[in-house]
């Protein structure tokens, strides 16, 4: 069997080409002869001369071109059969071989004919390259043994990397935080051969949070052919200026199924809620404290939209379940929580413009007692910020024009008899809290609701100049709106008119860039509606999606 | 603002952690207070916070809009004095003002680290863990349990080498002062003036949880009851004063969870003074941030759009590889 000389240390092949080099019948014969021919020709003449050690001469005669159509010819008249007979692996010190031959063998298997067998060695290239632990991903069809005709044999060349450890900075988003955040890892690679990568990473939001947090992932664990992630994260979020508390989170979670529609992880976390400014409202003090989530989270996602950054055309529907409460103790916190996100962009056909529209909508509740519990305060809905809502999907949180955590219930923040707030005088050299912008008023902490509903209407199109169209920068003009509404003290007492009639709203018009790490907006917002305790501002506001 | 007060007090809230011995709140911190607005005859009501075992922002009164927290100024006794909500202290003649004072801080200090001791290092764990801990989720309370035990030798010095000599300076400041607290007393009903005092009901709340709670094997319970007119003290008034019942309503806290309460030595702060508030900013400097934040956010759209519409776009419409087909997909 002839080797491939560009696996041992030669120029290794394009990502995502493998190259046939021996034949099963004068058709491959052919393919070859004729691919090899059209690329790489220098390697082409070394190799053609290794080969006319070990083959028949004449092979070499065609033209190439007149070779490939020709095999192609015969390939398009019908399949040609083959089975592959065995599958060798080269190149792993480290990795184990059941990890690789899980990765290709079903692919492989069930490859009848010579193009089947050509799409799952393209396939299983990629499926190897994506576990993300080679350097270089070589698959080779070689004949199978003479005794056995029709048969082939699948050579797999990898390179393992010869540097396990990596180091990452970037911009992300994390489902957990809800936000994203500038992160960066080190990574290490296939530590015990399993094709396991390990991280630990730091990470600062821009919503007050910072990670700590060690991780591992696996891309298949026994019978779950999907892959495992298990992650210890030490998280920290700062909500004094809102909410006057901050929370501390000590938390594992291990993601069970996580594939293109749907994700399910369970996790583990120990919260605990505090007040350093000691000026929490009363609702917020009597949530303080340690509690345990013992959860599990479900979500379906499916996003038909043409493109991330600027959807002109498809829908996107996004659900997610999240139930507390596993475990046998009762002390566990207890709810369940819904989210729904359904978006959709329809082309209007005239100078690029698409009409985007979207409604997004949540509830949480404890699970017993709703009438007289109430639920956890980091759980619960909050809206406002500098989100945008028309490409991602995460849920009923954003309303443009508003501030972070800017609607919804809010409650008194603590009251400074006079002799405390002389003390206050004294001792630091300010008056009260400004957080309405007046002095003497203590401001407000927003709780939080349990029903959130948005929705939002959004027209984009292209600026005038070519510049801004080549670079993708567009214009929009949206509007858009949002309630957010405690229920478990109202449930008896919902009224669906009331809910509606407390819709704040607004429109507005701006420019947007797209860049490598983000989605800019710069846009400038109207309120058309919003209520006393609000923090929405009419002006020019800055929103960012990634 | 007085007859507010005076009206207000139909609204106090005392938030305390969890009842038990046979006490209406079985921490030896949230005791005295409770004891104190009773010897006050104040009206209010019980609502009992379990999840905060570490915090020491528990006890605290709710008096209308305001909130006196047991972590500023001294405490929750303290803000009440200065505020005149309950002015039991008020009054009290020169003579016997220093001797109360000692008193006070003899109770405030020897007697209550010895409590502390007893409870989290001597005793068995099953007092601690059933008064901060049994409303908490196990592992969580098993953790906090471990933390609070070892700050609590932190704070006393207490190591493997010196334990035995720590305990008996420990038990020899508690006799002393049940001593002294004993000679004081003699056959009166209070310590001072015939009438109650701050000091009646901080030792109140301490002996009646040295009784109640302790077991009998406790050393510092053996010490105290020795002393028979202290004992009577405590027989006499735990019935009026203790009695969860009487002139408030105990009400659980929203979460249903039971969470223990230890006085949070370690992590909380200390400092008496509140976090300090934003400072008062002039108007020259509200400009100045205001035009600040205008000039950062033009220098980042102009590098933003060198980057898109100089320096190209980026990978941003790539579709996926995935599209023929290779996704992890269903």
């Amino acid at each position: 069997m002839a080797t491939d000389p560009n696996t041992e240390g030669g120029v290794n092949p394009k990502p995502a080409e493998e190259r046939l080099r021996h034949y099963v019948g004068s058709e491959i014969e052919d393919i070859a002869d004729a691919r090899d021919g059209e690329e790489e020709e220098d390697e082409e003449e070394e190799e053609e001369e290794e080969e006319e050690e070990a083959r028949e001469v004449g092979m070499r005669s065609a033209p190439r071109k007149e070779k490939l159509k020709r095999a192609f010819r015969r390939l398009s008249q019908g399949p040609v059969r083959i089975r592959v007979h065995d599958v060798i692996i080269r190149g792993n010190a480290k990795t184990k071989d059941a990890l690789i031959e899980a990765e290709v063998f079903d692919a492989f298997r069930s490859a009848s004919t010579m193009q089947e067998l050509l799409q799952a060695a393209n396939f299983a290239n990629t499926r190897l390259r994506r576990l993300d632990i080679f350097d270089s991903v070589s698959i080779t069809l070689d004949s199978g043994p003479s005794e056995l005709p029709g048969t082939a044999n699948v050579v797999i060349d990898i390179v393992e990397v010869k540097n396990p450890l990596t180091g990452d900075l970037g911009v992300y988003t994390k489902p957990e935080a809800r936000s994203w955040s500038l992160e960066g890892s080190l990574k290490l690679k296939n530590l015990l051969g399993y094709g396991d990568i390990w991280d630990a990473s730091g990470a600062y939001g821009f919503d007050q949070t910072s990670e700590i947090s060690v991780g591992v992932a696996l891309p298949r664990f026994k019978a779950i052919s999907t892959p495992i992630t298990t992650r210890i994260s030490l998280l920290s979020q700062d909500w004094l200026k809102f909410s006057s508390y901050k929370e501390h989170l000590l938390g594992l979670s291990v993601g069970l199924i996580s594939t293109k529609k749907h994700d399910l992880a369970y996790s583990l976390t120990w919260r605990n809620l505090l007040d350093p400014s000691r000026m929490s409202s009363k609702a917020i003090r009597s949530q303080l404290g340690h509690s345990l989530l013992s959860s599990i989270k479900y979500t379906y996602k499916i996003d038909h939209r043409d493109s991330n950054v600027r959807p002109t055309r498809g829908y996107a529907f996004q659900s997610s379940s999240h139930i507390a409460g596993l475990g046998p103790d009762s002390k566990l916190l207890r709810f369940f929580r819904q989210e729904f996100d359904l978006r959709g962009a329809i082309p209007l056909g005239f100078y690029n413009t698409a009409l985007n529209f979207g409604v997004a909508a949540g509830a949480i509740l404890p699970w017993v007692g709703y009438t007289n519990s109430t639920t956890p305060l980091p759980e619960r809905f909050y809206m406002g910020g500098h989100s945008s809502p028309i490409c991602g999907l995460g849920g009923p949180t954003s309303l443009l024009g508003f501030k972070q955590r800017g609607l919804g219930p809010m409650d008194l923040r603590r009251v400074l008899s006079p002799k405390q707030s002389q003390d206050e005088a004294t001792a630091s050299s300010g008056g009260g809290d400004d957080a309405s912008g007046s002095i003497a008023s203590p401001g407000r902490d927003a709780i939080g609701g349990d029903l959130a509903v948005t929705a939002f209407a959004d027209l984009s199109f292209d600026l005038p100049l070519k510049v801004f169209q080549d670079a993708g920068v567009h214009g929009h003009v949206f509007v858009n709106a949002g309630n957010l509404v405690m229920l478990s003290e109202e449930l008896t007492n919902f009224s669906f008119q009331r809910f509606l009639h407390t819709f704040r709203s607004s429109a507005g018009f701006g420019i947007i860039f797209p860049t490598r790490f983000f989605r800019m907006e710069i846009n400038y917002c109207y309120i058309l509606k919003q209520f006393q305790h609000d923090h929405g501002k009419t002006g020019i506001q800055f929103s960012f999606s990634t | 603002m007085d007859d507010e007060r005076v009206e207000d007090a139909q609204e106090i809230v005392l938030v305390a952690r969890k009842g038990g011995f046979g006490l209406p709140t079985a921490c030896p911190v949230c005791l005295p207070v409770y004891c104190y607005l009773r010897f006050a005859k104040v009206n209010f009501k019980l609502r009992i916070d379990r999840s905060n075992p570490d915090s020491d922002h528990i006890p605290y009164v709710e008096y209308g809009d305001y909130v006196a927290l047991n972590n500023e100024k001294g405490g929750v006794l303290e803000i009440l004095n200065e505020e005149n909500i309950i002015q039991l202290d008020s009054e009290l003649s020169k003579d016997c003002f220093s001797d109360w004072v000692s008193t006070k801080v003899m109770i405030s200090t020897w007697l209550a680290e010895a409590v502390q001791y007893e409870l989290w290092v001597a005793c068995d764990s099953s007092i601690a863990d059933y008064i901060y801990f049994s409303d908490l989720p196990w592992a969580i309370g098993k953790v906090l349990h471990w933390n609070q035990s070892r700050a609590v030798k932190q704070l006393h010095g207490i190591t493997k080498l010196n334990v035995t000599e720590k305990e008996e300076e420990i038990y020899r400041k508690a006799n002393l002062a049940y001593n002294a607290l004993s000679a004081k007393l003699g056959n009166e009903e209070f310590f001072f003036e015939e009438r109650p005092t701050s000091v009646d009901a901080l030792f109140l709340a301490h002996a009646a949880f040295v009784i109640n709670a302790l077991p009998e094997t406790s050393l510092l319970r053996s010490s105290l009851v020795k002393y028979a007119n202290l004992t009577r003290f405590v027989e006499t008034f735990k019935g009026d004063m203790l009695e969860a019942s009487c002139s408030s309503s105990q009400t659980a806290s929203p979460f249903e969870a039971s969470s223990s309460s230890v006085p949070r030595t370690k992590k909380s702060k200390q400092s008496p003074k509140p976090k300090p508030k934003k400072r008062e900013r002039t108007e020259e400097e509200k400009s100045f941030r205001r035009r600040a934040k205008y000039f950062i956010a033009a220098q980042v759209v102009s590098v933003l759009i060198f980057l898109t519409v100089l320096g190209g776009m980026g990978d941003f419409g790539v579709d996926d590889d995935d599209n023929d087909g290779l996704a992890y997909d269903d």
